[in-house]
């Protein structure tokens, strides 16, 4: 209890230490790199249909770090899918990074995630059977890169989170964090425009789940990624720059 | 694509299940390689009897040696056509022999088979068939009741060894007084002695079952066959020996052809229904894997191909399995009735490239099947799953 | 709910997965089914071949002939041999439809006066029989060779000949039917004296064997031993038997295909058992979770252990069961009456015995059980805070 509270609290501190200028400046010169319009996402149960998103707005500047929150049932992970294009709008117009991604096919909408969005999963989900290294480098085997080049920029993206000394050993092999470390390596090494984290931190200690903030933070400041976080935690959404509050489908 | 080494180790990990999968795979390829084995050791077997340029004379519409009888005044004719080569001894190299089968208790005590008894002129066999060799014992004097036996006979049935014989009438027995070798023909699974005797001591007498005839070179058949045949009389039928050889495993060979790819077949349902349940099992257990990799930007096909060639690794360990084990068999021999001559010949699983290739292929292919659907459902797989808790 | 009904609602946990394994062991029923049927229909033979009909052969083989003469001190023309009730003589033919050269059946030329008497299960009409007997080249097939070859009573049929060369005409005088499934009913019965009264004058008066029944087949051994006696010091020496016992040193040369196709039924368990285990050992793996559950609420290791050879055995039995339902529409509707009908020369009888359907079933629960025996011992071993622990 109280070394959690006193993580808090240093998590705050640090907050409180960011250059309070910078960030409205930011939000406010740059263009919008996720643009929704009325976007709706209907689910059907027994006939019942059921409007998870209710004609949402939505303007995300490029190189912001936001935090999406809301009770259990509000939206925020149909949100997040689709804006990290794994799912499709029922109506209204997305647009992300300059493409309209409510209009493409599921070819195309793979191949467009491949290399915009980054993802940091709640489970980690790093696959069993392949080396930290294998995983990060994953994404690359969808470009055209040759296999040297693939396993120097997994190297670095490791390097980046500093796990380069772990790079052989397999998940299991790994605590929750340095899972959760190997998985943003994943999401960076394509060096995508967009990072999208759904309960980034839902499965780790405090401690841990400070590094990976303010790893995220790293990533939004140094490399200047655009981050969509869904979180319960409120450490968390403290660490981003605005944070959305999502009820019934609806922003408030 | 997705990296090979990713199906490797999921393989690797559910070793109980992919080897359980695997084992299915491999008896059906088990069998059906052994089944292939049996058929080329039965045909090299009698192809080895054969020999180029090289004719055999029978009765016209005799499939084999048995039913067909040659009377001794068309072995003159027979010598006399052209062709005929004229051994050293200057004489015409025509062979005439009489064949029978003998029913004979099996050594192992199970059941009686026919063993075939072959009378020949003795003295000439050695121009004839220069690959016999004696191995035990001693040839068989010309003229004489002495017979010897090949090798792959002398432990398979009762009265066969050295010093035992045989009574093929009252009072006209033969005698064992040798072991040949023929180089893995069929030949080893008969037992030959003088034709005079033989034929004498089953009243027939003036002629012979069948001619073999050697011609000056295999140019000279066409020629040779239309003198023996153009006699409407004499009734007879000229082969070359290669294809009466080749005839005369025709339906044996047909029969363990179609009764081994029947039963592959028939068991490769239940080897690939195996399969299919590993690999179902596989991707619903990987779900939110597959998620990720879609998640990622793999495309669906990229996946479908993953898990496809995941199922066809899994059967070729399988089949390589089976095919080793196959090979193991080569060291069995194999005794059955060759339907065409009534008489049993005794041979050898013999393995060929091409069977193991056959064999591993099919294998394989029993992998794309068995995979198949699982691997569409694989594909299927929404990226959405990826963030499913 | 019981410990039973809890081990069966877990296997519609993954009905895909059941249905498949159903579906495979199902298979591996059939075809072990069908080999077996095979092998029993091959044996068939010998367990139907009369024990109280001796066959009089050559000593040493079967494709030398004995002389006519014989058959007369059988018969009473020269003789008589005390225990023989009737007798007849039978000579391989060895004939060939002249078209469909590969499809075997056996021409015999027997005597007509006799050969019906000494086989009775082979029922002919009698008008039929009594124009066969006046037609010298008239014959009488057998329903089964009559459908093969689409003959029918009057046609006029041309065979070719092997052993006896050239073509032979033959009409067709009457068609047998059998009232014993032991019989081949696919014999072309010809007249030996036609054949006879055709040959060169030095290959005349010979007969491929004789058949005799026996007054008492309690004494068929001593009768054939008289027999063989009698021609003990002719020539040709005989050797007789009873065709039970003929039939059954026939199969010897079949031996090695017959032990083979009991090795290959062997393995079809094998791969039926590995698809068994297979599907149990995955199901346990799923539900580790679900086992930790279960202990922790007190449930012994050999509950957990009974749950799972419980679904192994309900597994096999419902594989079992299907396999047994598809085996007798296919292997004997289907595959049964095809053979009869054109293989009846080799399959006169074709049915599922039903020790063979039994075995089936028993195999399929009895390996199901021991397929289940490795996972329920893993499961049983299962510690409650790691089966906690695993999800999925």
């Amino acid at each position: 209890m109280n070394e959690d509270t006193a993580a808090a609290s240093a998590a705050q501190s640090r907050v409180g230490k960011k250059p309070d200028t910078s960030e409205p400046t930011v939000t406010a010169k740059r263009a919008p790199i996720i643009v929704c319009r009325k976007i709706v996402r209907s689910f059907w149960r027994a006939k019942e249909r059921l409007d998870v998103l209710d004609e949402l707005d939505l303007d995300i500047p490029e190189g912001s770090f936001e935090a999406l929150m809301g009770p259990s049932g509000s939206g925020k992970t149909t949100l997040l899918n689709l804006i990290a294009g794994l799912d499709r709008p029922t109506a209204g117009t997305l647009t992300v990074a300059g493409t309209e991604v409510s209009a493409m096919g599921d070819a195309a909408l793979a191949k467009w995630r491949s290399q915009t969005i980054g993802f940091v999963f709640q489970h980690f989900n790093l696959i069993p059977v392949l080396t930290a290294l294998e995983n990060v480098e994953l994404p690359l085997l969808l470009t055209s890169l040759g296999s040297s080049e693939r396993k120097k920029r997994a190297q670095i993206a490791l390097r980046v989170v500093g796990l380069e000394d772990r790079m052989h050993h397999r998940p299991q092999q790994l605590s929750g964090g340095q899972e959760q470390r190997v998985g943003i390596a994943r999401a960076i090494v394509h060096d995508p425009r967009i990072i999208v984290a759904d309960e980034p931190t839902g499965e780790l200690d405090r401690k841990s789940a400070d590094d990976v903030l303010t790893l995220l933070e790293r990533l939004n400041k140094e490399f200047d990624k655009t981050i969509l976080m869904v979180t319960h935690d409120p450490a968390a959404a403290e660490r981003a720059t605005v944070v959305r509050k999502l009820d019934k489908g609806k922003l408030l | 694509m997705v990296p090979v080494r990713y199906n490797v180790r999921n393989l690797l990990v559910r070793r109980t299940t992919t080897l359980f999968a695997a084992l299915g795979v491999g008896l059906v390829v088990f069998v059906l390689a052994a089944s292939l084995m049996l058929n080329e050791g039965l045909a090299r077997t009698l192809d080895r009897s054969g020999s180029p340029a090289t004719a055999i004379v029978l009765r016209k519409g005799s499939d084999s040696e048995m039913p067909s009888s040659v009377e001794d005044r068309a072995i003159s004719l027979i010598k006399v056509a052209p062709g005929v080569k004229q051994g050293a001894d200057g004489q015409p190299m025509v062979l005439g022999e009489s064949v029978v089968v003998l029913f004979q208790d099996l050594a192992n005590g199970k059941g009686k088979s026919n063993a075939t008894l072959r009378g020949m002129p003795l003295d000439r066999v050695q121009a004839f068939r220069p690959e016999v060799k004696i191995v035990e014992g001693r040839m068989a004097a010309p003229g004489s009741d002495e017979v010897v036996v090949g090798t792959r006979v002398v432990g398979r049935f009762e009265g066969l060894q050295i010093g035992q014989s045989i009574e093929l009438r009252k009072a006209r027995a033969v005698k064992v007084v040798g072991v040949f070798e023929a180089d893995g023909s069929s030949f080893e699974s008969e037992i030959w002695g003088d034709v005079e005797y033989i034929r004498s001591a089953f009243g027939r007498e003036a002629s012979v079952s069948s001619v073999r005839v050697k011609l000056d070179s295999p140019a000279a058949y066409d020629a040779f066959e239309v003198a023996v045949e153009r006699d409407k009389q004499l009734g007879l039928e000229v082969m070359p020996e290669l294809e009466f050889y080749s005839k005369q495993s025709e339906n044996t060979s047909m029969f363990i052809v179609a009764m081994g790819s029947l039963i592959a077949v028939f068991f490769s349902i239940g080897a690939m229904i195996g399969a299919m349940i590993t690999m179902y099992g596989s991707v619903a257990h990987r779900k939110r894997e597959i998620g990720v990799l879609r998640a990622l930007g793999f495309s669906r096909s990229a996946i479908m191909v993953s898990f496809l060639l995941e199922s066809v690794m899994l059967s070729i360990i399988g089949a390589v399995l089976g095919t080793i084990a196959a090979l193991g068999m080569g060291l069995v021999e194999f005794s059955m009735l060759n339907f065409t001559t009534f008489s049993e010949i005794t041979f050898q699983f013999t393995a060929t490239p091409e069977i193991l290739v056959r064999a591993i292929v099919f294998g394989g292919v029993m992998g794309v099947l068995g995979g198949f659907l699982p691997a569409i459902r694989a594909a299927r797989t929404p990226p959405i799953e990826a963030m499913r808790g | 709910m019981t410990l039973t009904s809890l081990s069966i609602k877990n296997i519609g946990h993954n009905w895909l997965r059941t249905i498949l394994t159903v579906v495979g062991t199902a298979i591996a029923i059939l075809s072990f089914v069908l080999i077996r049927t095979t092998l029993s229909a091959w044996e068939a033979g010998v367990d139907n071949a009369a024990q109280d009909r001796l066959s009089t052969i050559h000593r040493v083989t079967f494709v030398m002939p004995l002389p006519k003469r014989y058959f007369d001190e059988f018969n009473g023309a020269r003789g008589r041999i005390d225990g023989v009730d009737v007798a007849t003589f039978v000579n391989w033919v060895g004939h060939k439809h002249p078209v469909r050269e590969t499809e075997f059946f056996a021409t015999l030329a027997v005597d007509t006066a006799t050969y019906f008497d000494v086989y009775p299960e082979m029922s002919v009409a009698p008008d039929r029989l009594a124009a066969w007997k006046e037609n010298r080249q008239g014959a009488i097939i057998g329903e089964a060779l009559a459908k093969q070859f689409g003959w029918s009573l009057g046609d006029e049929v041309t065979l070719l000949g092997t052993i006896y060369p050239g073509d032979w005409k033959y009409r067709i005088e009457g068609i047998y039917v059998a009232t014993k499934k032991s019989v081949d009913r696919a014999q072309f019965l010809t007249h030996w004296s036609y054949l006879n009264d055709s040959l060169p004058e030095g290959q005349r008066d010979m007969i491929g064997w004789v058949a005799s029944t026996v007054t008492d087949a309690s004494r068929a051994a001593d009768i054939s031993a008289a027999i063989d006696t009698k021609f003990d010091d002719q020539d040709v020496q005989t050797r007789t038997m009873s065709e039970k016992a003929l039939t059954m040193e026939f199969l010897g040369g079949a031996s090695a295909i017959l032990g083979a196709l009991d090795i290959v039924s062997l393995v079809i368990m094998g791969i039926m058992m590995l698809i068994l285990g297979n599907t149990i050992a995955m199901g346990v793996r799923e539900r580790t979770h679900e086992y930790g559950v279960l202990l922790a609420l007190g449930f012994r290791p050999k509950h957990i252990a009974t749950f799972v050879v419980g679904e192994g055995l309900t597994i096999g039995l419902l594989g079992g069961g299907l396999g047994l339902l598809i085996s007798y529409p296919l292997v004997e509707q289907g595959m049964g009456r095809w053979l009869e009908e054109n293989m009846g020369a080799y399959f006169p009888y074709f049915s599922i015995p039903t020790s063979v359907a039994a075995l089936a079933l028993g195999m399929a629960v009895v390996l199901a059980g021991v397929a289940a025996l490795v996972p329920a011992y893993s499961a049983s071993k299962l510690d409650v805070i790691t089966a906690l622990r695993r999800i999925g």
